[in-house]
Formats: structure tokens, C-alpha cells, sequence
């Protein structure tokens, strides 16, 4: 009954598969706290019967010792016996006793009233054959009793040897117990009723703040993505658990910021060449030209196209460099020889604007690296360096081994970059001087693009400049790649 | 030679048709998979220019259909898609070569060139286009009987430019070639260069043998052939 009531607003809402916390919890909450009242109560019980036997028992004993006494020492009194016996026996409302004395030849001397109704001499003495001390005797009537039967010598002779019966009715001692097992049960039975109860009440409260997390997520949707649980009151589990839903939330909400950034970058970037496309070859065909002219639209709509070819395929790399997986062809390479093709390919450019370019590796350095990929990178940044460099300038390409990294480095003395921008400029679409146009700076993918392979090999890129005095940028890949 | 061009996106096919027509190719069109097969069987072709993403019947569907047909005529593979695997599994099908989408024609043309040229011929010792000599043994370069003083790579530069005279290189393939630089990035860089090694074979003769192709590349070729 409580899996149905409670699995409604459970947090798993009733879906297959694994039973609901709370569930759980008051299955558990109910088992243990009935099995500790079962115990207490059981407990108490044997402890109270233990009592009573033992009070009883000290009273047969306690009676035996009288009787004893008055026969040993006014051994003809039986005045004094009869009035013991049959008259201070009887008497006694709450432990009733019973007393028979008997001669040698088994007579009975005297006997308190009513002894014989169910404890006969003969069947005294069958029951305590065989037996020491204290037996218990069931009546076929009422109640059971416990009794005793002693030997008392009348002379040293031992000829003349008297028998005490001497038996406690235990009615009372069976009522007192038999009250306390109405209790128990009663206790047990409400604790059947009670404990599930509060099970649930526990086991609900305790679960609420983890449905009101559920409750929180179930509504955060992508326009949403600003709202957060809160976490104050909770419990130290669940809050930790807010708390971690939290900063996943934020990491969320800034992806998706940055994801929608960037879209609306890349927008604004197509827009540019396919604008110069469509309006180009509009005006084009608005009236007739010459081939010249014609000739003239088409080279100029073939290089936007090829811009946009380029801006295409960079985005998508980009973007297929983000999925997961090993996009790395990796190889063998010496890092050296990788530098010195990059200033062969860069040297013209270079010698045309006065900047020297020089490719210096100490002892050789190979890497396991996509050639492509870091050839790509690196270029990218000897391309930035050589776009900050004017005449005069120069550019160093170096690569050394260091601790259990290799670090190439792209070193150059042109104009720098200020402090305030240095941290965006791995940034995709951002460009430190926007008045770089496309024309001499490309779409600003380049360095994110350098960035991200320096990631996918499991390495890092650093930078540092300064205005005025250059700028050095370090690939540093960790010694297994 | 004898093209078949199975594309589906009909300006795709007008402008290659176009474009190897031009070329001096035989062209003949499919517009899906059923067709491309059908003309396959009928046709003869040195090459086949197949598209993958076609109605009907894919392109990956028909390059195996070829290839256990035992038919081994070349087929180059071009496609918008350009994952790895693709390329990969179009490799293993028996694709000669893979093309992505968008790509410079001049860069199909090549391929397609080097496809057919295949096993290579024996280079020649001494390359020749109008009055520009390459010893390619020696190294040297001579013009009008004059020596020209290049540097290494410039002569690397100009041999490929003399082997391929006449087809229109991209500054990709040239980056590629000359450098073994496999990115685009900085295609400016060929601009320089090619702008030096005008200055030495060029500038300082009447007629000029390197022509720029406004938004595709370079070409070396003897302008009184045209």
C-alpha cells in the first residue's frame, strides 16, 4: 500500500525499473524500529516472568523454613502447627499457600484447607519423585503451582522422618503475566501501525528536497538556463547535490551562450562574402557588359566563394574537433625538420616585408603528432606573427625538450598585443585590432584553431606580449604525444 | 577520354559537364543511380566523376556494384561528406581517389589528369615549354639559352609548374607539393613566392609564360599554343 501511494510522488514518477527511494526507506525504517519494540517488549516480558518466579520461589522457600522451624523446634506443639497450616496459610489472599505435613508412615498431620482439591499427598509425592528442590505443578483445574517437598527428621535416628509438602498457588503471578502480554502484543500491534506511518512521514520529508531538485530540472529548459536550485536548508547530501546540478547549469548556460555567440558570428561572417556574391552578379546582370567586365564579376564571385570555402571548412573543423573521440593521425615526427619546412614556406613572405624568420632546434626533438594538424597550428602562428611584424622585425622558431614536455615556440619582436585583449585571443571570430579587416586578418579562427589542435594533442598553449616589444606564443605538448 | 559524371544536383552537373567538356573530355550525364548504372553497362567510360548521396541507388552502393562486376574503370568519389571513415570506406571500396565538396575544379581536373596518367611515364631528363628549358638531372633552368639563377625550391616550384603545363594549379596543390604544407591557411604565402620566380623566368622576357587565374591558382603554359 505504501509503494502505491508514495510511487506517485516518488522522484523516479513510477518509471520501471528500481524501487522508489522512499519506498525503500520506510520498508527499512519499519523493519528496523518493529524489530527493536519486538525486542524491548520480549525483553521486559522475560525479565518480569524471571521476577515473579524468583519472588515466588523465595516465599515457597521462606514458608518451608517456618514450618520447618515450628515442627523442628515445638516439635508437639501441633497447635502451633495447625494454626501455621491451616489457619495462616488459608488466610493469605495474594500468595495463597498451601501446607501438608505428614508423618512417617505418611499420614497427614495437618493440611491447609483445600490443599487436597488439587494437590493430593499421593500426587505431591509422584510429581517430586525424582526431582530437587523447587517443581512446578500443573492443577487440571486453575491455576499451576509451584511447590517443594522437604524431608524433616524428627530425632537423630532417622527413623522417624515427618515430609513437608508446602505449594504456592501461582493465579496471581499467571494474571500479572498474562496483563503484561495483553501489553505487549498491544505495544506490537501499534508499533505494526505506528512505524510504517512514520516511515513514510520520515521518509517523505527526507525526500522531498530531492523531489524539489527534480522538480527544479524538470523545468530548466534551454531559455531557462539561468535558473538555479536552491540550495540553502537542504540537507548536506541533497545540497551537495544542488550544488553540483548548479555548476553543471552554469557550465551549461555558458556553452550555451558562447554556442549561440558563435552562431550569430558565424552568421554575420557568411553574410559578408554571400552579400558581395549576390549583389556582384545582380548588378552584373543588370544590364549588358563587356567580357571583360563580365570576366571581372566572376573572378571577384569565385573569390568570395573560395573565402567562404575556407570559413566552411575551418568552422567544421572546429566543430568535429569538439566531438569526442581521437581525431589525431598521429606519427613519428621530427619537430626540427617541421620547423625548417615552415620557414622555407614562410621565407619569401618574409624576406619581402625585412623580417627575419629563423627555424633554431638545439638536439632533435620528435613528437608523436599529426603532421597535418600541428603543421597547420604552427603555421597559423607564424602567419600571426609575421601579420604583427613590420621591417626590421624578426621571428623565432625554436623547439626544445624540457622536464617530460617539448615546448616549440613561435617568438617575434613586432608591435605585441595589449594586456586587456591577450586572454580573448584564442577566442573564436575575435580579432585584437578590429580594424584588421578580413582582407589582412582572416575570419579571427586562426589562433582558436591553433588552440584547438594544441588541445586534441593534449597540450596547452600559452601567450605573452608586450606592446611595442613582440609577442611569443608556446605549444607545449606533453612528452607522449 | 570518356567521362561519366553521375551528380544528382543538376548545376553541379552542368558546370562539371562544362568543365571537362572544355578540357577536351567526352562527357556523358546521370542524374541518379539507376541511370548511372545503366550507362555504365552500356558506356565504356576511362573515368567515372560519382557523387554518393544519390536518389535511387547511393554512390557507395554502385562503386561495389562496379568492383564485383570486375570492371576496373577509375572512379573518383565527390562528395559534401568529409569524414575520415567516408574517405576511408569510398578507399576500400576501390575509389581511385576522393573528392570533397566544395572544391576548386582546377583541383578535380588534376586529379582527374593524374588518375588516367596512371602507371607514370618516365619523366623526361629535360623538360620543355616555348623557349623555357628544365634540366631536371642538373637542376638548371635556362630561357632563350639563358641561365636562370633559382633557388631550390624555386626550382621544385617551376618543375611542377612545367610538368602540369597548361593545367591551372591551385595554390593548395602548390603549397602541397613544393612545401608539404597540408593546410590552407595561408595561401598568400604562394603569392610570393610565385611573384619571385615571375620576376626571375618572366619579367625579364617579352613573353610571358605564367599566368595567374583570378581566385583559382597558377598556370605555365605557352601563350601562342592558345
Amino acid at each position: 500500500m505504501f509503494s502505491k501511494t508514495l510511487r506517485g510522488t516518488s522522484l523516479r514518477g513510477g518509471r520501471p525499473g528500481g524501487a522508489s527511494l522512499a519506498v525503500l526507506l520506510t520498508a527499512w525504517y519499519t523493519m528496523a524500529s518493529f524489530v527493536v519494540v519486538s525486542a524491548a517488549t520480549g525483553l521486559l516480558y522475560l525479565g518480569l516472568a524471571n521476577n515473579l518466579r524468583k519472588i515466588s520461589e523465595q516465599s515457597l522457600l521462606d514458608e518451608l523454613d517456618v514450618c520447618r522451624a515450628l515442627v523442628r523446634e515445638r516439635g508437639g506443639d501441633s497447635q502451633a502447627l495447625h494454626e501455621e497450616v491451616e489457619i495462616d496459610s488459608a488466610v493469605r489472599r495474594y500468595q495463597k499457600f498451601y501446607v501438608r505435613v505428614l508423618d512417617a508412615s505418611g499420614m497427614a498431620l495437618s493440611t491447609t484447607p483445600g490443599m487436597d482439591r488439587d494437590l493430593s499427598s499421593s500426587r505431591l509425592a509422584q510429581a517430586a519423585a525424582g526431582q530437587q528442590g523447587i517443581f512446578w505443578i500443573d492443577s487440571p483445574g486453575g491455576a499451576p503451582y509451584r511447590a517443594i517437598v522437604a524431608l524433616l527428621p524428627r530425632d537423630s535416628t532417622h527413623r522417624d522422618v515427618w515430609t513437608l509438602q508446602v505449594a504456592v498457588d501461582l493465579t496471581q503471578e499467571q494474571e500479572v503475566l498474562g496483563r503484561q502480554r495483553v501489553w505487549v502484543w498491544a505495544v506490537l500491534a501499534a508499533a505494526l501501525i505506528f512505524c510504517p506511518g512514520v516511515g513514510v512521514a520520515i521518509a517523505r520529508r527526507g525526500t522531498r528536497p530531492l523531489r524539489e531538485v527534480a522538480e527544479t530540472a524538470r523545468h530548466i529548459g534551454s531559455s531557462t538556463l539561468n535558473e538555479r536550485i536552491r540550495a540553502e536548508g537542504y540537507p548536506v547530501e541533497v545540497a551537495v547535490l544542488a550544488e553540483a546540478f548548479n555548476a553543471m547549469l552554469e557550465r551549461l548556460e555558458e556553452s550555451f551562450a558562447r554556442l549561440s555567440r558563435f552562431s550569430a558570428d558565424i552568421a554575420h561572417e557568411l553574410r559578408t562574402p554571400v552579400n558581395n556574391i549576390r549583389g556582384e552578379a545582380e548588378v552584373a546582370l543588370a544590364r549588358t557588359r563587356t567580357p571583360e567586365e563580365y570576366g571581372e564579376v566572376l573572378a571577384s564571385c569565385l573569390e568570395e566563394s573560395v573565402r567562404l570555402s575556407e570559413l566552411i571548412e575551418s568552422l567544421l573543423f572546429l566543430a568535429r574537433s569538439e566531438s569526442p573521440g581521437d581525431h589525431l593521425k598521429r606519427t613519428r615526427e621530427d619537430l626540427g625538420r617541421l620547423l625548417t619546412d615552415l620557414r622555407d614556406y614562410y621565407e619569401a613572405t618574409a624576406t619581402e616585408m625585412g623580417v627575419t624568420l629563423t627555424a633554431s632546434v638545439g638536439d632533435s626533438v620528435w613528437g608523436d603528432v599529426d603532421r597535418a594538424l600541428l603543421q597547420r597550428a604552427l603555421g597559423n602562428l607564424v602567419s600571426n606573427a609575421l601579420a604583427h611584424c613590420s621591417a626590421g622585425d624578426g621571428i623565432w622558431l625554436s623547439a626544445r625538450r624540457q622536464g617530460g614536455q617539448t615546448s616549440i615556440e613561435v617568438r617575434d619582436t613586432g608591435s605585441g598585443i595589449s594586456a586587456d585583449v591577450l586572454p580573448r585571443v584564442f577566442d573564436r571570430f575575435y580579432r585584437a585590432d578590429p580594424a584588421r579587416s578580413r582582407n589582412s586578418g582572416g575570419a579571427g579562427l586562426g589562433l582558436a584553431i591553433v588552440r584547438q589542435i594544441v588541445f586534441l594533442h593534449g597540450g596547452d598553449v600559452r601567450i605573452s606580449s608586450e606592446r611595442g616589444r613582440g609577442t611569443t606564443v608556446s605549444v607545449v605538448l606533453p612528452q607522449s604525444t | 577520354m570518356k567521362l561519366l559524371i553521375v551528380e544528382d544536383e543538376v548545376k553541379t552537373a552542368s558546370f562539371l559537364k562544362r568543365g571537362f567538356s572544355e578540357a577536351g573530355f567526352v562527357v556523358s550525364v546521370a542524374f541518379d543511380g539507376v541511370d548511372g548504372m545503366r550507362q555504365i553497362q552500356t558506356g565504356g567510360f576511362d573515368l567515372i566523376v560519382l557523387d554518393i548521396m544519390l536518389p535511387g541507388t547511393d554512390g557507395w552502393h554502385i562503386l561495389t556494384w562496379l568492383r564485383e562486376a570486375g570492371l576496373q574503370t577509375p572512379v573518383l568519389i565527390l562528395t559534401a561528406r568529409d569524414e575520415v571513415r567516408d574517405r576511408v570506406k569510398g578507399l576500400e571500396l576501390g575509389a581511385d581517389d576522393y573528392l570533397v565538396k566544395p572544391f576548386a575544379f582546377s583541383e578535380l581536373l588534376a586529379r582527374v589528369r593524374t588518375i588516367l596518367r596512371r602507371p607514370p611515364v618516365r619523366e623526361a631528363s629535360t623538360l620543355r615549354v616555348a623557349d623555357l628549358e628544365l634540366d631536371m638531372d642538373g637542376h638548371r633552368a635556362t630561357r632563350a639559352g639563358q641561365r636562370l639563377d633559382l633557388t631550390g625550391r624555386e626550382f621544385t616550384l617551376l618543375s611542377l609548374l612545367v610538368r602540369h603545363a597548361g593545367e591551372v594549379l591551385t595554390r593548395t596543390l602548390i603549397a602541397q607539393s613544393v612545401w608539404n604544407m597540408n593546410f590552407d591557411g595561408d595561401t598568400n604565402v604562394v603569392d610570393v613566392n610565385l611573384r619571385r620566380l615571375r620576376s626571375k623566368v618572366d619579367d625579364p622576357f617579352p613573353r610571358k609564360l605564367l599566368r595567374t587565374v583570378r581566385g583559382v591558382g597558377y598556370v605555365l603554359e605557352n601563350p601562342e599554343r592558345n
